[in-house]
């Protein structure tokens, strides 16, 4: 019986190691706590591995971890700066995030995160000297939902009309949009007043209001987390919502109850360009009120990785986007006060990604003991 | 307006394109080979860097420009091995899994760099890097000798690995074996051919050659490591593999035009000549999403790339 297992097919696929009479078999049902033991698992296991980063440094691993926790949440200063942090990436994981669930592969979000803030900067610099900040905000902010959703739609049309990859076309974009800034930076858009690469600052006009007098807190995280709410909404109660799941799950079956395939991939592409677009407008009119090649610290990647740990829930987004907000924002902490280089953080945040993943998968998979007759 | 001209032709421009165009091919030829055996990995800019980290630091320590090309390539091929395991053993979406590998080797070796060299403000620690190697005799010819013949021994290397790769991969049992294992996976399965080690071996092959790119870029150009020193390599690398349709010939055509194109808006600049040099850079990227477009219908990408491969399952 159990050398038959191996060549049937379907049942092989759960038999991944059978050594000792122990046997992987496929979990008939994923219920959720399995999913968020696989999750704090898997970030406990990143921190442990990098603990030896910190010890092969000689650096004490207890005071590191606790200098990182200060930094990021033991205060309520701390705490403020950690969701400044966290803004941008809410937006960019709610963008991949949304893409991911129509199953389109929106790799863009860095480029559509700097479309964004060139499209809010451009209509900034044109308007904000005439328009009051409770028009000019607004308007920035759609702004950059057009300019990142438009980036983003070339790679939409692009699949859609000639079935090209968009994991690459996406990537490709971002480049051309990053030589494009970077253009412009040294020529039209640059600052006459300084010998860098970067744009005047603007008005007080298209500055984004405080959430929080005296912090760095912006109204930027209140408009990402109310977007979390509205893209939940929409794919939950809204017949797009159902569409963009429907050809996630099966586009053959999708396209058979007549959802149109095409028009849901340039459909899902811009709106997660747009969303990509609005980090773009809260990181410039929220934290740098101009643009300069490095506003972006990986945030377009580091959604990507931020709507895979939250499990493409826009709830989920939020709690790991703040999560890694929290790890940037305790890591410049941990450097200042133990040596310990920034860096760690991402090797954090990789290290964890990789056991995500891997849990993802082993969480659908459980130990069992082989029957005697084996 | 002469010397947007003359640069075109000029010797040092070629000769630098030659060099320019070296981490390019490598990493390409690596990459096409993993495609090939269905596998998309977009981590080449993480294992760049991760083995241009390797190379400088051992190069530096211990003295031998010859043990870090050696430990680069080694942790190339360890990166790419990891790779391997997420992808075609646990069979995580090749995407994520490459996205993670760049974030994580990225991290790791600034990270290691940091620890090793901590931040002084003063210069940056530098190693030794390769001498050229000319060839004695041809180098004397006239333009053709600089251009051709006074490169770095990677260099030949990369451009004879090409015919013995097309070999390779055209005219053995392996090379049809893997090609096919990104074709048709299951088909393989049936004839026996192991899918899971095909895709290790290809992974592999890739980590090595981005090794020897990362390597390159760090003890044979410019003795120096920085957390950004494959500068997008890695993605370009890519998108040749598309530009050149999945073909070395092409490849090989692609990655001397990138690095063409590259070494021309380094001397316009260094002329200082009024270019909008960053759209001359953009056009490799422009470049290759037209490519995807027009060769769609001739295209020749593994029909099985970035699909994981279950036993049993259509």
């Amino acid at each position: 019986m159990s050398t038959d297992t191996s060549t049937t097919p379907g049942a092989s696929s759960g038999s991944l190691l059978r050594r000792g009479g122990w046997r992987l078999e496929r979990r008939l049902e994923v219920k959720p706590w399995h999913e968020v033991v696989t999750l704090v698992g898997a970030f406990i296991v990143g921190l442990a591995l990098c603990s030896i980063l910190i010890a092969a440094a000689d650096k004490s691993v207890i005071d590191s971890y606790r200098a990182l926790f200060d930094g990021a949440l033991g205060s309520r200063r701390a705490i403020y700066e950690t969701l400044v942090q966290a803004t941008p990436l809410v937006f960019t994981g709610l963008a991949a995030a949304f893409a991911f669930r129509a199953r389109v592969w929106n790799i863009g979000g860095e480029g559509q995160f700097f479309a964004g803030a060139m499209g809010a900067f451009f209509v900034s610099d044109l308007w904000s000297a005439h328009l009051p900040r409770g028009v000019m905000v607004p308007v920035l902010f759609i702004a950059a939902a057009a300019t990142g959703a438009l980036w983003a739609s070339i790679a939409g049309v692009l699949k859609a009309r000639y079935d090209t990859n968009e994991i690459i076309t996406t990537v490709m974009l971002n480049f051309i949009i990053l030589l494009i800034l970077s253009y412009l930076l040294g020529d039209l858009w640059r600052s006459p007043d300084t010998f860098y690469f970067q744009t005047v600052t603007v008005p007080e006009s298209a500055h984004l209001p405080l959430m929080i007098d005296g912090s760095r807190l912006h109204w930027g995280f209140g408009i990402a987390v109310a977007m979390a709410v509205v893209v939940n909404v929409v794919l939950r109660r809204t017949a797009l919502g159902y569409e963009v799941r429907g050809v996630g799950i099966n586009r053959t079956a999708g396209s058979y109850k007549g959802i149109s395939v095409p028009r849901v991939t340039v459909l899902v592409m811009a709106i997660s360009g747009a969303l990509a677009g609005l980090a773009g407008a809260a990181e410039f009119a929220g934290v740098h009120h101009r643009l300069q090649l490095d506003i972006s610290n990986n945030f377009g990647f580091v959604g990507i990785i931020i709507a895979l740990i939250g499990r493409l829930h826009p709830a989920g987004v939020v709690v790991s986007a703040i999560a890694f907000g929290a790890l940037v924002n305790g890591a410049v902490t941990m450097q200042i006060q133990t040596g310990i280089p920034a860096a760690l953080v991402d090797v954090i945040q990789g290290l964890s990604l990789i056991f995500v993943l891997t849990g993802a998968v082993a969480v659908r998979y459980r130990l069992q003991r082989t029957r005697t007759d084996d | 307006m002469t010397d947007v001209l003359e640069a075109l032709i000029n010797v040092g421009v070629l000769a630098s394109a030659i060099r320019i165009a070296t981490p390019l091919l490598l990493a390409a030829l690596g990459e096409m080979v993993t495609e090939r055996a269905g596998v998309l990995n977009l981590g080449i800019e993480g294992t760049i860097t991760v083995s241009a980290f390797g190379s400088f630091v051992v190069a530096d320590k211990a003295d031998s420009l010859w043990l870090g090309v050696l430990s680069g390539v080694g942790a190339g091929i360890l990166l790419s091995l990891l790779m391997a395991v997420l992808v075609s053993s646990i069979k995580v979406e090749q995407v994520v899994a490459g996205l993670a590998l760049n974030l994580f080797g990225i991290g790791m070796a600034f990270y290691l760099f940091r620890a090793f060299y901590p931040q002084t403000g003063g210069e940056m620690p530098r190693s030794d890097t390769f001498d050229f190697a000319e060839i004695p005799l041809l180098s004397e010819i006239p333009a053709v000798g600089e251009i051709v013949f006074g490169q770095h021994w990677l260099t030949y290397a990369a451009i004879g690995t090409c015919p013995v790769l097309w070999w390779a991969l055209n005219r053995t049992q392996f090379g049809l074996e893997l090609r096919s294992v990104g074709n048709n996976p299951a088909a393989c399965d049936m004839r026996g051919v192991n899918v899971t080690r095909m895709q290790y071996l290809a992974l592999a092959f890739g980590g090595f050659m981005a090794g020897l790119a990362g390597a390159f870029l760090s003890v044979f150009l410019s003795g120096l490591f920085f957390v950004d020193v494959a500068a997008g390599r890695g993605w370009i690398a890519l998108a040749i593999v598309i530009f050149g349709n999945w073909r070395i010939g092409r490849i090989l055509a692609g990655a001397l035009f990138f690095g063409y194109l590259d070494a021309y808006q380094l001397s316009l600049q260094a002329r200082g000549v009024e270019v909008p040099h960053q759209l001359l850079l953009a056009l490799p990227f422009a470049l290759t999403i037209a490519a995807l477009v027009v060769n769609r219908r001739r295209s020749q990408e593994p029909l099985h790339l970035g699909v994981p491969y279950f036993r049993g399952e259509r």
